[in-house]
């Protein structure tokens, strides 16, 4: 054995995660990054995006970013945690919290489908696929059966929104498992199928289109039985459904499944080290499949979620704009796949969305069709400062040092 | 004693081959009994047939012969539609419908985006950094473009803005990939999303609600007059896109730099055994330093090739997945320049076909969109086994 | 060669470190021109750590080089190369897809128009060079297409089309078959001939004294001696290499074996480029004994304990687990029919080093009740055990919920240990158990490997250090590019181990 490619027996491993010969680098620096920062890592990774977010501001409008950034956390509702807001400026916090909270409720379970396929080694970018498969059988469910017990009606749409989201991101998952198709591609290719399925089913003339809106690209609304019922707020101007503690059981069975079962057991075990997993006896292929299908089941739970909670119906053009998926991959990414980091992720890019949404974003301060553009871009920023986390980490050595002197 | 060395695994016995063939016949033929001038009545003919081609495409795929088996399925998938869809309209619609040179003019426009990320991407991958950033690359091209060219006036600063650009976001993904050793998925994601906000945020920033004005200078046509009297080619290659004929040369010069050139070969040294080129002094992070800009900056033509060569307009997410589309053909065709551009002419075809359907048939013809995703998902499934992608892909090196 | 021929290379004091250890301390070598110098040690022994310094891939801490009486600095491997050094290392540095000229002109490739790869003169000049020096390739051919020893001689011509005069060949011998290694012995001499000098890097006593003029031994990174290979003999080498100091002895009784519980039957094994690897091998391993497997790496100990482990499946033969045949189980059907494995690399494989301890004892059996029930896993179980297994196996560093990655080398493998023994498994197989261990994580492998035996475990030890199998087996046998060799008693010397393990004692039937 010549020891060119390695140090000599004895020599301790490199720390910084040896290059080339470490199957998954971003996990292990993962790991790295989540033991070395606890909190800190991921909040200096989300301040980092919002000051070149804001720097961002700064020079294409020349406005200052701050009193921006404030109109947004205004907007999200956030001041309705602060006690000295009160009067009608209180119930306009509340409302716009309720507004934060709803879309919490989809991105938590986004970002859970993310982070369950990355605990198991897999990038799954199809949750906007998952999302609008689930979304769609939770239409058709909901709209169909009239009459019947709500209870069970909305468990129904609920349950075939998950297996659906499930099925087609298990799709994914068996082509991983059998031909090692790359699960970046294939997801991404199942969220447009699933888009242009989306909009056949409800174009004009599809088979799921209106019945009575001819004209209108849009599903059939659901029936009164199967929707959410809400416990914060008026029902009339959206207030919050009880699909927010479906997202928080979500959560509580994300962590259950990956810290007390034998399946979250393998799932780890290949998503940390394939081969090991091997050694000991674990089917490979076989959790790929299990972990996708999963996290699709999240996915799907939340396309169903948004329809029960408060869409009510699915047109055309939510079809093809449901971006929500996708900030689940930043959610995710910002949580360091753990239960309680993507619940708080999840808080604040629902703020996020919530505040730069035209109607919370006050167009004084700042455009809001510019905002919701602002929120993508920080939301790359994040992805990008995970993916570069040397950066974070070099910023957090500094301040480390720098302590002591 | 004798000798320990034995032939790895034989390789697919060429039988499979002759009956991914006769598949892949079979799927025309399954299209062709459809349409004039045989015009079956009946969509089960074509059905029947063209199951069989999707099956022998399978039974040869996991036999081992994957490209092949993929390539029947495809063409099965491909004739049913075509033959089932012939079969629903009219004899005399299905006359407008198939008219070949026009499908065939459209599918180099279809095509040409898909050719120009692809190679771009056969690049970066064949030095070694996975590009899934191709998509993003492309966005920034397409914004890029027009605003360069509404600002400058003149299309060719476009261009050359939109180049620009693309080569500094990739250089973007290079940082990460090659000196930060980001992981390239993530990094590649990041590039897609703030491609995505950038351009969006721009857009709305300087365009606001009306949009791109209508009177940008687009890349020209060249119009080919001596070909008025061929009237077959005259509508394909009679007025084309500037951008079309660049990415016909694209393809044969692509493959002349990769194969033919010492260049070429220090690529896809890096990309195969990083350390075999860093020992015999070539500088691994130079070549794919320089590997990836190219590849920003060819997908950034592609991306301006959208804006101001086929759509004269801009809008938010206008690449819709091309760029992962460009990467799966990268994939399907072995990452080799005439392999990718013959999946990009697939794809561009599967486009074609999809944007001329719906005018002729029913609501069920915008299912046809979905075609180009579905063929690059099973391109993907059957070309992943066969393909071998260069030994180093996504594997950030590390000096000694 | 007589003593008159200039030195065309020195390396004088060269010291170098890494983080715990001294790869190279005060090692000095010299070459002389037309010579073949044999550079001998054991495993670690720090002779490729030498040559990567030669080689500009590593600098030294302290001492200097100097080629044809100037002093250089080596920076990198393209200055080595300017400075007329090429090395052939022992992991080819070939690119499997290119053809033999393609590889062998790469960073120096003759053009036509300044732009164009001439690919026609690439491959005349390959084919010049092999001409010139007797190394007969065909410069079109893919490197995947040809046999291992012609790979070696494209690595040769790659050196050659560079101009080195001095030639360093890392183990080169230890890919070849014994033709391949008779026809190399003729290439060196060839090249010597025309006035290249010759840095031949090897642990194979015989084959050194056959090919080298000089033999320097190098011993745990000190130079030991140098001396003239004429005279010298297999024996007196080994004494050098290995050296006479106090071997680890383990006081054990005497073994009582009695039923066969391993048992391996005309096992034949490919590696993944479908080399024949294991080509033969039959084993009987009782209860009460621990048989000692000793060979140099990569003569199919790797690829025997694979097929034996169902993480690789044999192309013919049967394994046997105390009566129950398990040649085609998964490795999961090896540890349920009683077989416990101890992997050779416990990092990669043995453990999953994010997992907690506790985690990492339940690998096998996380499925199985009591660790589970119904798929609902019982951490407060696994901690349990966790906390037990610790205490006993004496695991410092952490307790039940310490990430496995966080403890040292030595109770990493005292984790793997006690996960395996702690299933109670009728037969154990230990690959290099006490790789990269301090002295006291070796002394409580042995003495519990010992135990185990008493116990009436059947244990396979596979090693490289001649020390470990000596002082535990209670059978040894020698395994030789894919074949048992020999069979020995724990009182054997090293010589005469070694001498078998360098296929020594058939080498003349082999030729």
């Amino acid at each position: 054995m010549s020891d060119l490619d390695q140090p000599p027996v004895g020599a301790p491993v490199d720390p910084s995660g040896l290059g080339p010969e470490v199957r998954q680098p971003w996990l292990e620096r993962y790991d790295v990054a989540a033991k070395a920062g606890g909190l800190v890592a991921p909040v200096l990774t989300a301040l980092l995006a919002f000051a070149v977010g804001g720097l961002v501001v700064l020079i294409t409008t020349g406005k200052n970013p701050l009193a921006t950034y404030r109109a947004i956390f205004e907007g999200a509702g956030f001041n309705w945690f602060l006690p000295w807001v009160q009067g009608t400026e209180r119930q306009a916090a509340a409302f716009n919290m309720q507004q934060t909270l709803i879309i919490t409720t989809t991105l938590v379970l986004t970002g859970l489908a993310v982070a369950f396929a990355f605990r198991c080694g897999l990038f799954n970018i199809g949750g906007q696929g998952q999302y609008i498969t689930g979304a769609i059988f939770a239409v058709w469910i909901g709209s169909s059966f009239e009459g019947l017990n709500p209870f069970i009606h909305v468990v129904f749409a609920a349950v075939a929104g998950a297996l659906c989201g499930a099925l087609w991101a298990g799709i994914a998952g068996i082509l991983k498992a059998t031909v090692g198709a790359h699960e970046v591609i294939s997801t991404i290719m199942l969220n447009w199928i699933a888009i242009w399925i989306g909009v056949f089913l409800f174009g004009l003339g599809g088979p799921l289109q209106n019945d009575r809106q001819e004209f209108v690209p849009v599903s059939n609304d659901i029936v009164e039985g199967a929707k959410l019922p809400v416990f914060w707020g008026d029902p009339v101007f959206q207030g919050l459904h009880i699909g927010f503690f479906v997202a928080i059981a979500g959560l509580i069975i994300y962590w259950l499944i990956l810290s007390r079962t034998t399946l979250g057991y393998g799932v780890k075990a290949v998503g940390f080290n394939p081969e090991a997993a091997r050694y000991g006896g674990i089917n490979v292929p076989r959790n790929y499949f299990l972990a996708m299908a999963i996290s699709g089941a999240f996915a799907g739970v939340a396309g169903a979620m948004d329809i029960l909670g408060w869409q009510f119906r699915l047109g055309q053009d939510t079809v093809q704009q449901a971006t929500i998926a996708f900030v689940g991959i930043a959610v995710a990414l910002l949580g360091r796949n753990t239960a309680i980091g993507v619940a708080l992720a999840a808080l604040l890019f629902g703020g996020l969305l919530t505040g730069t949404s035209t109607r919370n974003l006050d167009p004084e301060i700042f455009r809001p069709e510019l905002a919701s553009n602002l929120t993508l871009l920080i939301q790359g920023l994040v992805v990008l400062f995970v993916g570069a986390d040397v950066i974070v980490l070099w910023l957090m050595s500094r301040v480390r040092r720098r302590k002591p002197a | 004693m004798t000798s320990i060395a034995l032939p790895i695994a034989a390789r697919a016995p060429r039988g499979l081959r002759a009956v991914a063939w006769i598949g892949i016949a079979l799927g025309l033929i399954g299209c062709w009994i459809a349409l004039p001038p045989i015009t079956a009545r009946s969509w089960v003919w074509s059905l029947v047939v063209c199951l069989i081609a999707v099956m022998l495409g399978i039974g040869v795929l996991i036999r081992g012969e994957r490209r092949f088996g993929a390539f029947a399925i495809a063409s099965g998938v491909l004739g049913f539609t075509v033959g089932y869809l012939a079969t629903l309209s009219g004899v005399g619609k299905l006359e407008t419908v198939v008219v070949w040179s026009a499908l065939i003019a459209s599918t180099l426009r279809f095509a040409t985006p898909l050719v120009f990320a692809a190679i771009g991407g056969m690049f970066s991958e064949r030095s070694g950094v996975t590009n899934i950033g191709l998509e993003g690359m492309m966005l920034i091209g397409a914004f890029f473009g027009i605003l360069g060219a509404d600002k400058f006036g003149t299309w060719w600063l476009g261009l050359l803005t939109a180049i620009a650009a693309g080569a500094v976001t990739a250089l973007l993904h290079a940082v990460l990939s090659i000196h930060l050793r980001a992981d390239q998925i993530i990094g590649g994601t990041a590039i897609n999303f703030l491609a995505l906000g950038l351009t969006g945020y721009l857009y709305i920033d300087i365009y606001g609600a009306e949009g791109t004005p209508t009177d940008i200078s687009g890349i020209p046509s060249v119009n080919l007059g001596f070909l008025d009297s061929f009237s077959f080619f005259d509508v394909i290659f009679g007025d084309l896109n500037l951008m079309i004929w660049f990415a016909v040369i694209l393809i044969p010069l692509s493959w002349v730099v990769l194969f033919k050139t010492p260049l070429g070969l220090r690529i896809r040294a890096v990309g195969e055994h990083p350390k075999a080129a860093d020992t015999v002094g070539i500088s691994v992070y130079g070549i794919r330093y320089g590997a990836v800009i190219l590849s920003g900056m060819l997908a950034a033509c592609g991306g301006a090739y959208l804006s101001i060569g086929f759509l004269n307009s801009f809008n938010e997410n206008m690449t819709a997945g091309r760029g992962f589309i460009a990467l799966a053909a990268v994939i399907f065709g072995n990452w080799r320049p005439f392999g990718a551009a013959a999946a990009c002419l697939l794809f561009g075809f599967s486009s074609a076909l999809a944007q001329r359907l719906p005018e002729y048939s029913d609501s069920a013809a915008v299912l046809f969109q979905a075609l180009p995703y579905v063929l690059t998902l099973i391109a993907v499934a059957g070309g992943v086994g066969r393909s071998i992608p260069p030994a180093a892909v996504g594997r950030p090196y590390k000096k000694s | 060669m007589t003593d008159a021929a200039p030195t065309v290379l020195e390396m004088r004091h060269i010291t170098k470190r890494f983080p715990g250890t001294v790869a190279n301390d005060d090692v000095s070598f010299d070459l002389r021109k037309g010579e073949v110098h044999a550079l001998l040690g054991e495993n670690g022994a720090g002779k490729s750590t030498l040559m990567n310094i030669l080689y500009g891939l590593y600098h030294p801490d302290e001492g200097e080089i100097r080629i044809a009486d100037k002093q250089v600095q080596l920076g990198s491997p393209s200055a080595a190369i300017e400075a007329g050094v090429g090395m052939v290392h022992q992991h080819f540095m070939l690119i499997p897809v290119m053809t033999v000229a393609e590889n062998i002109v790469l960073g120096d490739e003759p053009r036509h128009a300044d732009v164009f790869l001439d690919i026609g003169e690439a491959n005349e000049r390959v084919r010049e060079i092999s001409d010139r020096f007797g190394l007969a390739v065909d410069p079109k051919a893919r490197i995947e297409d040809i046999t291992v020893g012609q790979q070696q001689r494209v690595e040769i011509l790659k050196a050659l089309y560079r101009n080195a005069d001095i030639l360093v060949l890392d183990e080169p011998t230890a890919v070849l078959t014994p033709q391949e290694s008779g026809e190399l012995f003729g290439i060196v001499r060839g090249l010597t001939e025309q006035g290249k000098s010759i840095i031949f890097i090897s642990h194979k006593l015989n084959e050194v004294t056959e090919i080298a003029d000089r033999i320097t031994v190098l011993r745990r990174g000190k130079m030991i001696d140098t001396i003239p290979a004429a005279g010298a003999t297999e024996e007196s080498l080994a004494t050098l290499m290995v050296g006479r100091e106090v071997t680890l002895r383990v006081d054990k009784n005497p073994s009582n074996p009695t039923d066969t519980l391993l048992e391996v039957r005309d096992l034949h094994v490919f590696d993944d480029r479908g080399i024949e690897k294991v080509r033969g091998i039959s084993l009987d391993i009782r209860a009460g004994e621990i048989v000692g497997l000793a060979g140099i790496d990569g003569n199919g100990q790797t690829e025997l304990i694979d097929a034996m482990t169902g993480l690789r499946r044999a192309a013919s033969g049967t394994v046997t687990v105390s009566g129950e045949d398990v040649t085609t189980a998964s490795a999961h059907g090896h540890f349920e029919a009683g077989l416990g494995h101890i992997p050779e690399d416990r990092q990669r494989r043995g453990l999953v080093l994010e997992f907690s301890i506790a985690e990492n004892f339940a690998l096998h059996d996380y499925q199985r009740t009591p660790d589970s029930r119904f798929g609902w896993l019982f951490p407060a179980r696994l901690i349990e055990r966790g906390a037990r297994l610790i205490k006993e196996y004496d695991v410092r560093g952490g307790g039940p919920h310490t990430r496995a990655g966080g403890l040292s080398g030595g109770n990493q493998q005292k984790v793997v240990l006690a996960r395996e023994i702690d299933r109670d498994p009728q037969a154990l197989i230990a690959a290099q158990p006490t790789r990269g261990l301090d002295v006291g994580a070796i002394e409580f492998v042995h003495r519990r490997l010992v135990e185990e035996r008493d116990e009436g475990r059947a244990i396979l030890l596979v090693s490289l250090e001649l020390d470990e199998v000596l002082s535990l087996s209670d059978r040894i046998l020698v395994i030789y590019e894919g074949e048992i060799v020999g069979e020995f008693t724990p009182d054997a010397t090293e010589e005469e181990l070694g001498v078998a393990m360098t296929g020594g004692g058939r080498g003349e039937e082999a030729a």
